[in-house]
């Protein structure tokens, strides 16, 4: 095995146990907040976890959920435990159900997209982030030595495109933009605000250093997948790592107690209950 | 005995620190302009003025 083959495993373990951790903490205090982060935290592990076995095999279902988990609707969810943090009780209802309507809309549109997957393309020598859509060439543009090209009508002109795993203009696909900027806007947005007012009140410097290695986590990972997209691939598997394990350091030393706190939280009378 | 107030219940960050005063807010302000990069970038793709 490569250390591109070994790194998702590694990731998909850290997700595990960050995911384990949260679900934990959501039966422990029932804040809507952990519930959210641990179903995003859920689909980042099943995204990871596909995205690695794709690099040894084809399975059309791990093709599924690396797509639908891990391309489009992770980040959404983990930002939406974001939300419920920052925003307001009506705010977060209204934009709840968007979401749970929105998700089960593009798995909808992912379950359409499933019998018309063109498995003949697939390969386990590329990451399946470098081959899962099919590319219009532009005018003048020629394909990469080696890529598998098809001939096609498409929105009423003929044009040449590089195959790949989802026919052109596959409807899910326009669906995932969404999804990632809402959960870019709200995971790293809010990382970014709650660190600024700590920082700016001058307090509870562990919750500014968690929310900035949250912060960069999610960026990791969003400048990884943006660069796969442009050609660089070999970035994707590092950047998933080195994601999980800022989020998740991240995490815990937000839920950690500074010692003063613990001090304090002693000092109160038992009546105080 | 101590009682928990607003005030005594938060830790403070350290006076006079080069972390604190400079790395934080430059990284914050930095990855605020990556993320915005990024939103254009998928905004770009959902519009159909980057193709990939």
């Amino acid at each position: 095995m490569t250390i591109n083959q070994i790194l998702p495993f590694i990731s998909t373990a850290v997700m595990l146990w960050f995911t384990v951790d949260v679900f934990q903490r959501y039966f422990a205090r029932r804040n809507p907040a952990f519930l959210f982060w641990g179903i995003g935290l859920a689909m980042f592990g099943m995204g990871s976890f596909a995205e690695a076995y794709l690099s040894l095999a084809w399975n059309k279902w791990m093709f599924f959920a690396w797509y639908l988990f891990g391309a489009a609707l992770n980040a959404a969810w983990l930002g939406h435990g974001t939300l419920y943090l920052l925003a307001r009780k009506q705010w977060r209802h209204v934009v709840t159900v968007l979401l749970v309507a929105g998700s089960l809309f593009a798995t909808n549109l992912m379950l359409q997209a499933m019998p018309k997957l063109d498995e003949s393309v697939f390969t386990t020598s590329k990451p399946i982030s470098e081959q899962y859509g099919t590319k219009a060439l532009k005018a003048g543009e020629t394909a990469p030595s080696g890529a598998l090209t098809i001939t096609t009508t498409y929105r009423g002109e003929e044009v040449t495109a590089v195959r790949g795993l989802l026919p052109l203009g596959t409807s899910v696909r326009l669906t995932t933009p969404f999804f990632n900027i809402y959960g870019l806007f709200t995971l790293v947005g809010g990382a970014i605000y709650s660190a600024y007012l700590f920082w700016r009140k001058r307090v509870m410097p562990n919750r500014v250093i968690a929310n900035v290695l949250i912060a960069a986590g999610a960026l990791a990972i969003g400048s990884a997948s943006t660069l796969t997209r442009l050609g660089y691939g070999e970035y994707l598997y590092l950047g998933e790592l080195i994601s999980a394990i800022m989020m998740f350091a991240g995490f815990r030393m937000a839920a950690k107690p500074q010692p003063d706190e613990v001090v304090a939280m002693n000092s109160i009378p038992a009546s105080a209950d | 005995m101590a009682i928990q107030t607003k005030a005594n219940s938060k830790s403070h960050m350290p006076q006079n620190s080069i972390f604190f005063e400079k790395i934080v807010p430059i990284a914050l302000i930095s990855m605020g302009i990556v993320t915005i990069g990024l939103m254009v970038f998928a905004a770009g793709v959902l519009l159909g003025f980057v193709h990939f």
